[in-house]
């Protein structure tokens, strides 16, 4: 395949928490052992959604705030697929924020990584639904009113099969819970993925967030709700990163009668 | 000579099981059918009808004025009874009424039956006296109802049945009636599960929507379908994600569906461009009421031609169908997912509450599973998903092979991945309007009902046909020289074709359900018409022949 004409090189800023992210994506998705023939890496629009372009997939890069429903349509349509989401904050929590409440409730085996820098990136530094109080932009000028969205309370809440959080300065641990969200079984999959946006967030940079990530002890048992509601209320000092939650939900796909004659697909 | 029967009543009175019971009784007497509902935007109370027309001969529409009113409320008599036929008869669900034959239904019912819900067989067996009809398909329709409630059901249910034909013994026959035929004119089908049974037996798949009405009833029917056809149905969160659902699974494979009305419409809209870019073939049931904004939820129009036709951002090449008879439903849903697969595009197939709920004996629709052709193909690790050709129409495989399968709604290259080389733009763009020609080149042109050279030629589209041609043909009895051209497919148009099609007949009345005259526009706007007369209705109900005729006759 001849890439050349196409822009097919990261564009994102110097010192970009995605560098990190779609290096450890690729050691992720080879250490899961997934065939690249059958991933689907699905995105909206933002810096993040561009990275489906930037490593060896199949590829829908839909519309913004889109991903999950998308997602979802080729889960149910080739339930044999891996289907991974990289999206935004903005993407994910901000536009897509509806499809965000019911791809937990529908529980479709879809991976989503959100790439979480508390800002809009593409669009140029205005707030986003996870932006901190107070942060002053372009668009905010007395600063953010609005409090930021808490998605992993959210999902924890809506009882989401798998809910963990990273850090793009962790590589390890962002390549440890990759590969954990990869391999789980039982349905949606949700990896926030703190990470800096060196141009545009000046407030939450890389060592905003390096000396606050604390990884959550092996004592918590990620089946145990409310201590896992307690882990996601943490935020300021200190921000537990790890598995938070798992549930025992069936999947969506796992209900549908008609997939057990195979993917609607090959139909 | 036709009759039209009317149930009317309040939002959970019956009006539905007792139309439902003589629909299904008068086909089985050989009587050909067209049956229409009128119903409020509420589950209980307010005023229903139901419309049920009755001929020898095939029926295309609903008749302006009943033959017989069923008066289930008060309401109904009062809202109903002056609009009646001439020498029209009114059976009152009460105790007496002047000038009315008045039976107390649920009375009847509760003696005979111990519960007031026999009123609606005590109706469909009094009904069938005053046309002189038989009483023995109805029962048997009963036993076949009511067998698994058991045989004091069943016996209930034709003793009130057979009450209601002795209580207008006296007027039995009081109104001229069609003959019945030697056997069964057809099976019932309406718009909704015509279009619904079409997209299960061509292989669609996954099935996703946001209720809307008249849009669920075809939703819901491909539901009732789904165990045995093997479909996936997902009710989405908004139209919105039910669109992009439908980009996704089309992209990996399934052939997909979903149906809405006009407001469910426009929130797709982006969603249609998507695929429009992406070139994926989803297709679009959007039934129509009218609008803007919420405007008359459960009542009929034609306000959204210029916006199927147009909806979405960008340019992108699109079919968009709409069919005018229920047979037309079930041929076009099946041509609408042809096409999208053919092209590789969204199309759209306009219906609206009128034709959802139409109600027309036909031939047994074939409902064997007969997939159609997805057009994909099987490709190596050099694929490119968007390859230039020189029908626009890229060879496409799907996810999951040696190909790796790259969409992008931004401007991409061959290879899917996104671009900003404005060479790659445009030649992107020009290969996908270039499927245009050959869509252009499948369109349906639009057929004609009545002489080539008549002077006067209707042009309508959707479900007007129906009027349309009865209009058409009652005019003509009366030695006028009439016509029509009806068009089932919206886009593309090919204009140069139309034009000569149309010809140059002394008056041409474009006869549409909305305010604007939306065809005329289209048509002219493509250069296939000058100027017209129109003929418009937009208070929400069905045209009919009569009224059509009436605004022609010169």
């Amino acid at each position: 395949m001849n890439l050349a004409p196409a822009d097919t090189r990261p564009a994102w800023c110097p010192g970009c928490g995605n560098y990190a992210l779609l290096k450890t994506l690729d050691e992720a998705l080879d250490e899961a052992g997934i065939d690249r023939r059958k991933l689907v890496l699905v995105s909206g629009i933002g810096q993040a959604a561009k990275l489906p372009h930037y490593t060896r997939a199949n590829v829908f890069n839909g519309l913004h705030g889109r991903a999950l429903p998308a997602a979802t349509g080729i889960k149910l349509a080739n339930h044999e697929l891996n289907v991974v989401v990289t999206s935004g904050d903005g993407d994910m929590y901000g536009e897509g924020g509806n499809h965000f409440l019911h791809a937990i409730r529908r529980n479709v085996s879809v991976k989503a990584f959100v790439h979480d820098n508390q800002v809009y990136g593409l669009t140029k530094g205005q707030a986003s639904p996870t932006s901190q109080l107070g942060m002053v932009t372009k668009v905010q000028t007395h600063g953010v009113v609005s409090w930021p969205l808490n998605p992993l309370a959210v999902a924890i809440v809506e009882e989401c099969s798998f809910v963990a959080r990273s850090f793009t300065g962790a590589p390890d641990h962002l390549r440890e819970m990759m590969v954990a969200a990869l391999c789980h079984e039982g349905g949606f999959a949700l990896l926030d993925i703190l990470q800096p946006c060196p141009s545009f967030n000046r407030l939450n940079t890389f060592k905003w967030y390096k000396d606050r990530v604390r990884p959550i002890g092996e004592a918590h048992d990620p089946k145990d709700r409310a201590t896992a509601l307690e882990l996601a209320f943490r935020w300021g000092d200190e921000i537990p990163i790890g598995i938070l939650y798992t549930s025992a939900r069936p999947s969506f796909e796992s209900q549908l009668s008609p997939l057990g004659d195979g993917p609607l697909a090959g139909r | 000579m036709t009759v039209t029967i009317r149930i009317a009543g309040e939002a959970g009175q019956g009006v539905l099981t007792t139309g439902g019971l003589l629909v299904q009784t008068l086909a089985e007497l050989g009587l050909h059918v067209a049956a229409t509902r009128s119903y409020m935007s509420r589950i209980r109370g307010g005023l229903n009808w139901y419309d049920i027309r009755i001929g020898e001969s095939p029926l295309w529409a609903p008749a302006e004025r009943a033959n017989l009113l069923v008066a289930l409320t008060d309401t109904a008599m009062e809202t109903l009874a002056g609009d009646l036929a001439n020498g029209g008869v009114v059976l009152y669900n009460g105790a007496e009424a002047d000038g009315s034959i008045a039976i107390d239904l649920a009375g009847v019912a509760k003696e005979l039956g111990g519960s007031a819900l026999y009123a609606n067989t005590v109706a469909a067996g009094a009904v069938l006296a005053l046309l002189a009809y038989p009483l023995d398909a109805l029962e048997a329709l009963l036993a076949k109802e009511f067998a698994k409630k058991g045989p004091e059901v069943v016996e209930a249910n034709r003793a009130c049945a057979r009450r209601g034909a002795e209580l207008v013994a006296g007027s039995a026959g009081a109104l001229p009636a069609p003959a019945t035929g030697g056997q069964r004119a057809g099976s019932i089908y309406d718009g909704a599960t015509a279009i619904g049974l079409s997209a299960a037996v061509a292989g669609v798949k996954f099935v996703t929507a946001y209720p809307m009405t008249p849009g669920t009833a075809t939703f819901a029917c491909l539901a009732g379908l789904a165990d045995r056809y093997g479909i996936v149905v997902e009710q989405a969160e908004d139209e919105i994600a039910a669109v992009n659902m439908l980009c996704g699974a089309t992209y990996a494979g399934a052939p997909a569906l979903t149906a809405t009305s006009g407001g469910g419409f426009a929130l797709m809209a982006e969603g249609l461009s998507l695929a429009g870019m992406m070139e994926l073939p989803i297709v679009a049931v959007v039934a129509q009421r009218p609008g803007p904004a919420t405007g008359l939820p459960t009542r009929t129009g034609q306000q959204d031609l210029a916006f199927a036709v147009s909806a979405g951002h960008g340019e992108f090449p699109r079919a968009v169908f709409a069919p005018g008879t229920v047979r037309q439903c079930y041929d076009l849903t099946r041509r609408a997912l042809e096409t999208a697969h053919a092209f590789q595009t969204p199309v759209v197939l306009l219906t609206d509450q009128f034709l959802q709920d139409l109600q027309q004996t036909l031939d047994e629709l074939p409902a064997e599973p007969d997939p159609i052709d997805r057009h994909v193909v099987t490709a190596g690790s050099d694929y490119q998903r968007y390859a230039e050709t020189d029908s626009g129409v890229s060879p496409r495989a799907l996810p999951g092979g040696e190909a790796m399968v790259v969409c992008d709604s931004d401007s991409h290259t061959a290879d899917g991945h996104l671009t900003e080389d404005l060479d790659a733009h445009v030649a992107q763009q020009d290969k996908r309007s270039r499927k245009l020609a050959g869509m252009t080149a499948a369109a349906l042109a639009p057929q004609r009902h009545g002489p080539p050279d008549a002077a006067t030629l209707l042009l309508t589209w959707g479900s007007t046909y129906g009027p349309a041609r009865e209009a058409v043909d009652e005019l003509r009895s009366a030695g006028e020289s009439v016509a029509m051209l009806h068009f089932a497919q919206l886009w593309p148009i090919d204009a140069a074709g139309v034009r000569e099609t149309i010809g140059s007949p002394e008056r041409i009345v474009c006869v549409e359900g909305n305010a604007t005259g939306q065809l005329a526009a289209l048509l002219r706007s493509v250069g296939a018409l000058d100027d017209c007369e129109l003929h418009l209705r937009y208070d929400g109900l069905p045209m009919t022949g009569t009224e059509i005729a009436e605004r022609i006759r010169p």
